[in-house]
């Protein structure tokens, strides 16, 4: 089954991005091969949510990043093989009695671009192939590639097929004469097209981990290991956002008697930017790809629901709060139906009176409390509600991001501490800005003109 | 001195911007001619802080609210005679003859195009000056004991000259021989130059009074009346107010003097609170330009200046938090304030950035503070009722007005009609129990 995830979660953690430039996906996005490119989105869009499947996919990504292995094959040649393989055309078939003093001719002058592409084709696959068989002759076919070792050998199956083995006797050949170039297009584009296609979509897989795994190095990234659903535990220490330029990094532990997690903290302290690291990392594990963190272990979960940024639908007339509970049912109904969730509401209820908030806040957290299978991470500004849930519900992690001040600027530590935040200092600004006492100097300058 | 705002102001109240298509510059811009266009955007910009302006200008567009005039010429006339008085002539009668003859054979040797250009020029002044002449001895006949008159008794006087009254005999549509080509062209590019500059000019004044009494007539827009600001006799009051923008919108009347100059507002989020401060900020924006505002009827004295805070954006690339950038805007106001500026200030959700007994301390610390500065009026919207509650206990200049919200069958529907007092709406949990979103999460309910 796949992981399940929405447009709004999406769009919180700005995994896939309006704007390709700053999303997590470009941030992956170093691939070689357009192909390889494709094959990111696609895991990009399918998160996994098989423990098997996830631990397999990132140690074959470890194996490469361990190996420090570059990818083999030279680029320009991937344009020419795509579109020569894309070209199923039968009447752009060769055939050798086809091989008059005319078409020599036209060879001569240029004019026979047809079989120019063809020939181009034909010599890249050849080269690509000879690469490949190269690359995982050096693997022992596989014997040696670690966690990459079953699809070595799929690979290397296949090109041991005997439709395909006069490649090898081809190797480094620029120039084919017109028989031998009709005669491997048969095979290349018709006979033995599957197998080309398996070939290079197992190139271009290897191309994203390769990528990926130069990324995960670069910036320092860790593979995560995936647990048991079950359990629902959550351990991740040194957690950072990858976009950021100096990002604090920041430790997480969750259990079955942890399940909820209820986060204070005045507005620039760092909430969000936390949620959404954390709601990052669980999206990056679920792909078995690297995160940004020192290290990270997590039950496999089923889905993933975030709520950070939710616009006012103001043209359908919906409120801010409206907007929220209708966003709130709608997770409600997953949580009900689907277990094993991962759920992130960022203030909850803002667009209300704070007796409302209140007492929504304290109704709503109580009731995902019960539900020791799934993980909640609320962040609120009202923390008379983490008082009292403190007495209600034994399951609740309370933690903050304190203020401190900087003079007369608020500064932050970006620190996850343990408790309820007890900050006053918005009217600490307010009096070293000297607020009040600018107001009300208005009639003495009065006096004075 | 003029008129204080500042950008975030219009940008609250969305005031001007030609290329947004909600903006109010826009509701008003049915401008016929690009001048025109021009001299509106001047007036977005230029606000008034004479009484006695706002008062004659407001005037002008009563009066021609009340006929229904039609503006003389066209877009591509106006065009036309701004490109030909704005081309290449010469300072006299000599010179232009030798430019027009060399045209002229040029025309004939070559196919010149200049030749023609200026005789077609020439007809189009020639059918403006017809229609403008035709349009302001019309005018002028009803116009009495009117502020406007000067100005068209000052064209009447241009057009009153022989020469163009020899081309008002014209015909605007034959066409011309060499010799009359020249002396129009001296007559129009060089003799009555600036006076027809200036005719234009006016023109462009009345297209903008003709387009913007038009919006009024439609929309049913009245006009305020503006007194000078006197220590002590401040006041601001407006009868039945509406947001110009919002077809249907439902008025309110608000009341702010030197006895109460404090509205504190309070109601749910969707129950009208910050479209109705956006009605009485635009309100008095524009009764600050002399022009015709929302409302059944309007009288103030002139205001310093006026500041809101009605959607104050995060500046997280500066690293302010909501909260910090709600405290410098304040800061900013009460600096204002300070120097003794009368002014007009709205500030819709103070300080929601920050947790909940701050908010409560800093609204009530703040709000008490400005409410002592009585030549300034006050419009303060929260959802901390309780900061309400306190200071109603303190203050007698301050007004408790609040949109209230009904339950209509679990639905919260509005009146969007202000209401004396403090909200004790508490139909957020109503919804949520409406919604069964408890019962949803424990499972209680089969989807």
């Amino acid at each position: 089954m796949a992981f399940i995830i929405d447009k709004q979660t999406l769009d919180d953690l700005n995994i896939i991005g309006k704007r390709r430039g700053d999303a997590i996906y470009s941030l992956f996005n170093k691939t070689q091969t357009r192909g390889g490119a494709q094959v990111l989105e696609e895991m990009f869009l399918y998160p996994l949510s098989d423990r098997d499947k996830i631990n397999q996919r990132s140690g074959i990504i470890k194996y490469f990043q361990q190996k420090n292995i570059a990818f083999p094959f030279k680029n320009e040649a991937f344009d020419a093989i795509e579109l020569y393989l894309e070209n199923t055309d039968e009447r752009t078939k060769l055939a050798a009695e086809e091989d008059t003093l005319q078409r020599k001719l036209r060879g001569y002058m240029g004019a026979d671009t047809g079989y120019e592409v063809l020939h181009k084709g034909v010599v890249a696959a050849i080269e690509v192939f000879n690469c490949l068989h190269d690359f995982l002759r050096e693997m022992d076919g596989g014997d040696r590639a670690g966690a990459y070792r079953l699809e070595a050998r799929e690979m290397q199956a296949l090109l041991a097929d005997e439709q395909l083995t006069w490649m090898y006797g081809e190797k480094g050949s620029r120039k084919l004469a017109y028989a031998r170039t009709a005669k491997y297009d048969q095979v290349l584009r018709f006979a033995a097209r599957d197998k080309m296609k398996k070939l290079l979509y197992y190139i271009y897989q290897m191309d994203v981990y390769i990528s990926i795994a130069r990324v995960a190095a670069a910036r320092g990234f860790t593979f995560a290991r995936a647990l048991e659903t079950k359990e629902n535990t959550l351990s991740i220490e040194g957690m950072f956002h990858p976009l950021l330029t100096n990002p604090v990094s920041n430790s997480l532990q969750v259990d079955r008697s942890s399940n909820v997690i209820f986060l204070t903290g005045a507005n620039m302290a760092g909430k969000s930017t936390f949620m959404k690291t954390l709601g990052i990392a669980m999206f990056l594990a679920h792909m078995g790809f690297p995160v940004p963190a020192g290290s990270m272990e997590f039950s496999v979960r089923s889905g993933m629901f975030t709520t950070i940024n939710l616009a006012d639908n103001l043209n359908m007339g919906y409120s801010h709060f409206y907007a929220e509970v209708l966003r709130l049912k709608k997770v409600a109904e997953q949580v009900s139906r689907t277990e094993d969730l991962f759920v992130i509401f960022d203030e909850l209820f803002r667009g209300t009176n704070v007796k409302d908030a209140y007492d929504a806040t304290v109704a709503v957290t109580e009731a995902f409390a019960e539900k020791r299978n799934c993980t909640f991470i609320i962040s609120t500004h009202i923390i008379e509600a983490g008082e009292t849930l403190r007495d209600k519900c034994d399951n609740i992690n309370f933690v903050y991001f304190p203020t401190f001040m900087k003079g007369n600027i608020p500064g932050y530590t970006y620190q996850l501490t343990p408790g309820i935040t007890n900050d006053r200092h918005g009217m600490m600004i307010i009096n070293n800005l000297r607020i009040i006492d600018i107001i009300k100097s208005r009639r003495h300058h009065l006096k004075l003109v | 001195m003029a008129f204080k705002v500042d950008k975030q102001t219009l940008d609250d109240l969305n005031i001007p911007g030609k290329y947004k298509g909600d903006s109010i510059f826009n509701l008003f811009d049915h401008t016929r001619s690009r001048g025109g266009g021009q001299l509106l955007e001047s007036m977005f910009q230029h606000p008034l802080s004479d009484a006695e302006a706002i008062n004659i200008r407001s005037s002008i567009f009563q009066y021609f609210q009340e006929r229904e005039i039609e503006f003389p010429v066209s877009r591509d006339q106006c065009e036309e005679v701004e490109q030909y008085l704005s081309s290449a002539g010469s300072n006299n009668m000599a010179g232009t003859t030798l430019m027009i003859m060399r045209k002229k054979m040029l025309r004939t040797i070559a196919s010149g195009k200049e030749y023609d250009a200026i005789h077609d020029g020439i007809l189009s002044m020639i059918g403006f000056i017809h229609a403008v002449n035709d349009f302001f001895t019309q005018l002028g006949s009803h116009l009495f004991q009117y502020p406007y008159r000067e100005t068209i008794r000052e064209v009447k006087q241009t057009f009153s000259d022989a020469g163009l009254r020899q081309l008002l005999a014209e015909p605007a549509t034959a066409r011309l021989p060499v010799a009359k080509v020249i002396k129009y062209h001296h007559l129009l590019r060089t003799v009555h130059q600036q006076s027809l500059r200036r005719v234009l000019q006016v023109l462009y004044e009345t297209d903008v009074y003709i387009a913007v009494s038009r919006v009024a007539r439609e929309r049913k827009f009245t006009y305020a009346w503006a007194t000078p600001f006197v220590e002590g006799g401040n006041r601001i009051d407006i009868a039945h107010v509406f947001h110009p923008r919002l077809g249907g919108a439902v008025p309110n009347t608000v009341r702010l003097d030197h006895g109460c100059n404090m509205i504190f507002l309070t109601g749910a989020n969707m129950a009208g609170k910050s479209t109705f401060m956006k009605s009485v900020g635009i309100a008095v924006y524009l009764a600050h330009m002399g022009f015709p505002i929302a409302a059944e009827g309007m009288a103030f004295s002139v205001q310093d200046g006026m500041y809101t805070s009605i959607n104050v954006a995060d500046n997280l690339d500066k690293g302010y938090s909501h909260f910090y950038a709600e405290v410098l805007r304040v800061k900013e106001v009460a600096e204002e304030v300070s120097r003794g500026q009368n002014l007009v200030i709205i500030f819709d959700e103070l300080f929601k950035g920050t947790n909940v007994k701050d908010a409560y301390d800093a609204t009530v610390a703040v709000t008490a503070a400005f409410a002592e500065n009585r030549n300034s009026a006050f419009i303060i919207s929260t959802h901390i009722t309780e900061a309400g509650d306190t200071l109603q206990e303190q203050y007698a200049n301050m007004k408790f007005v609040y949109f209230p919200t009904i339950m209509d069958k679990g639905i919260p529907r509005y009146t969007f009609r202000l209401q004396e007092g403090i909200s004790s709406d508490r139909h957020g949990m109503m919804i949520i129990a409406n919604e069964g979103i408890l019962d949803i999460i424990r499972g209680k309910v089969a989807i």
